[in-house]
C-alpha cells in the first residue's frame, strides 16, 4: 500500500505577513487570535478586525524573560526554576509607508495632517483646519453620503479623514482605534480626526444623483456613525515625545513551502522606540545609490491573563502542520 | 526530480494559458501555450522565437532532513525580433512582454507536485517552490534579442521517486 504521508522538514519560508488589530484601551481589552477557528484564513483577507500590513521583513523577537534558580543544599544546587520576570520585545520592518505602519513606528499619537483654513496660523502638525463637512444618511464603509456643495470641495486623489467633533472629553479619544489619551480637555473641534485611523482614499466624487464621496478602500471603522464629519488630509505627522503610547494586538504569520502556517500572536504589543528609519540600498553594490526608506518598529510585549488557566503570556506561538506531514 | 520538474512546467504553462492566450506555438502539429521543456522535444537548431523554453541545469540534494531535499536549477530562456507588421522595431517591448508574462508566471512561488506517469495525473504529498528568478542581462544579436532567466526549484523526494 502507498504510503500517504511523509516526515515534513523544517518549514520553508519566504517572509513574514503581519496582521495588526486595535486594543480597546478604555476597555483594556486586546483582540484574540483563534488558531482552531481562524488558522487557514486567506493570508490576503484576514477576517476582521485583522489589518494586513503586508509583508514585513526583519522580524525578530527577543525574550526579556529571566528565570532564576532556587538553590539548596551545601553545597547549593538547583532545586528547581522559577520565572523572576515576563517580557519580550519584537522588532520588525514594515515595506511600506501607511498611515497604520507610520503610527506603528512611532512612539506617540500619530496624526492626521488636516488641509488647512485660509491664512490660518502656521501649526507644527498642522494649521487650524478647513471646516469639516457632515456626513448624510446612506453612507457605507465604501461610500461617504455628501451634499452636493461639500462633495464638490473633494476631488478624485484626496485623503479623507472622518469621525466625530472634539467636543471636550478626556481619556482615550478615537474608536475603534484609540489615537490618543487626552488627560487635559482641548479646544480644537477637530482633534479627533486629527488623530483618528478613520482615513481613505477617495477615488470618485459625485455631485449630482447620489452625491458623495466613493473611497478606494473600506474605512477602517466601516460605515461611517450619525454625526461623523470628514475633512481632507494632506499627510501625517508624527512627533518625538509626548507621553501615549501605542497599543496594538498583533498576529504574524509564515507560511511554508508545503502549506504549514507558523503563527506569532502576542495580545498586547506596545511601541516601545520613538519613530526610527532605515535605509536599505537597491543594490547591494551601490551603498551609496538609492536606498529604500523602511520603517522600524519596536514592541514590548505586554502580559495577559489566558482564561483557561489563569497563567499571565506574553506570546502564543502556533504551528499548523502541512496536510500529511508526520507530527 | 522529474516529478518536479513536469510539475513546474505544467504550472507555468497552465498560468501562461490566461496570460496571454496569444502567445502559442505549433509543436508536433498541436498548438500549445508558447513555453516547452528543451529536453523533451526534438533537438532545435535554433531556438524558436517568441517562446519561453526551460533547461534544466545543476542539481542538488540535501539528505539531511526528514525527507530529502532537491534543488534543480531552471533556466529559462526567450528570444524575440519583435512584429514584422512594425518591422521589428517593437522588439524591445516584446521582450518586456515576456518579462512581465514570465514574473507573473512565478508567482505564487510553488505549486502541488503531480505525478504524470499516471492518466489522469496524480497530486502527490507534498508542494514544490521556487526562489525569485534571477534575470540575466538582454543579449542582442543583430535584430534578435534574448534573455535568460534562472530559478531554482526545490521539492521534496517522496517514496517511490
Amino acid at each position: 500500500m502507498a504510503t500517504n504521508y511523509y516526515s515534513a522538514p523544517a518549514p520553508v519560508a519566504r517572509r513574514v505577513r503581519g496582521y495588526f488589530a486595535p486594543v480597546n484601551r478604555a476597555a483594556q481589552t486586546p483582540v484574540i487570535f483563534d488558531p482552531a477557528e481562524l488558522g487557514s484564513f486567506s493570508l490576503d483577507a484576514p477576517p476582521a478586525p485583522w489589518i494586513s500590513l503586508g509583508w514585513i521583513q526583519g522580524f525578530t523577537r527577543k525574550t526579556e524573560s529571566k528565570t532564576t534558580s532556587v538553590l539548596t543544599g551545601i553545597p547549593a544546587s538547583s532545586l528547581e526554576q522559577v520565572r523572576e520576570t515576563l517580557g519580550a520585545q519584537v522588532s520588525v520592518e514594515f515595506l511600506s509607508w501607511t498611515k497604520l505602519t507610520m503610527a506603528l513606528a512611532t512612539g506617540s499619537q500619530h496624526m492626521n495632517v488636516l488641509a488647512a483654513a485660509s491664512g490660518a496660523t502656521a501649526a507644527a502638525v498642522g494649521a487650524t483646519a478647513t471646516a469639516a463637512v457632515t456626513v448624510q444618511s446612506g453612507s457605507t464603509a465604501t461610500f461617504v453620503a455628501l451634499a452636493s456643495a461639500d462633495a464638490a470641495k473633494f476631488s478624485a486623489g484626496s485623503i479623507i479623514a472622518l469621525d466625530a467633533d472634539y467636543t471636550g472629553q478626556t481619556g482615550y479619544v478615537g474608536s475603534p482605534v484609540s489615537g490618543a489619551y487626552v488627560r487635559n480637555a482641548l479646544t480644537d473641534v477637530d482633534y479627533i480626526r486629527r488623530v483618528t485611523f478613520n482615513v481613505a482614499l477617495v477615488s470618485a466624487v459625485a455631485t449630482t444623483g447620489t452625491t458623495g464621496l466613493t473611497l478606494a478602500a473600506a474605512l477602517p471603522n466601516g460605515a461611517p456613525a450619525a454625526g461623523a464629519k470628514l475633512q481632507a488630509v494632506t499627510g501625517f505627522v508624527d512627533r518625538e515625545g509626548g507621553s501615549f503610547y501605542q497599543e496594538w494586538s498583533a498576529l504574524f504569520v509564515m507560511e511554508g513551502s508545503q502549506g504549514e502556517r507558523i503563527f506569532f500572536h502576542y495580545p498586547r504589543l506596545q511601541t516601545v522606540a520613538s519613530a526610527q528609519e532605515a535605509a536599505l540600498p537597491l543594490d547591494s553594490k551601490q551603498k551609496t545609490g538609492l536606498a529604500r526608506v523602511l520603517l522600524k518598529g519596536s514592541f514590548l510585549a505586554l502580559p495577559v491573563t489566558d482564561p483557561l488557566d489563569g497563567e499571565r503570556v506574553v506570546c502564543y506561538r502556533s504551528f499548523l502542520p502541512a496536510a500529511k506531514a508526520l507530527v | 526530480m522529474q516529478n518536479a520538474k513536469d510539475s513546474f512546467y505544467m504550472a507555468l504553462r497552465t498560468r501562461l494559458a490566461p496570460l496571454n492566450p496569444e502567445r502559442t506555438l505549433l509543436l508536433r502539429g498541436a498548438v500549445r501555450p508558447g513555453i516547452l521543456a528543451e529536453e523533451a522535444e526534438a533537438p532545435f537548431s535554433q531556438l524558436p522565437n517568441d517562446v519561453f523554453v526551460l533547461r534544466w541545469l545543476s542539481l542538488g540534494v540535501d539528505f539531511d532532513l526528514g525527507t530529502t531535499m532537491a534543488a534543480a536549477q531552471c533556466e529559462v530562456i526567450y528570444q524575440t525580433c519583435g512584429s514584422q507588421s512594425f518591422g521589428g522595431l517593437d522588439r524591445g517591448r516584446a521582450l518586456s512582454a515576456m518579462d512581465k508574462e514570465l514574473t507573473a508566471m512565478m508567482q505564487p512561488f510553488w505549486t502541488p507536485k503531480l505525478n504524470y506517469i499516471a492518466t489522469p495525473p496524480a497530486q502527490m504529498l507534498t508542494n514544490l517552490f521556487w526562489d525569485e528568478p534571477e534575470f540575466g542581462p538582454i543579449v542582442t544579436q543583430r535584430d534578435l534579442l534574448s534573455r535568460s532567466v534562472k530559478v531554482m526549484v526545490y521539492s521534496y523526494q517522496e517514496q517511490g521517486e
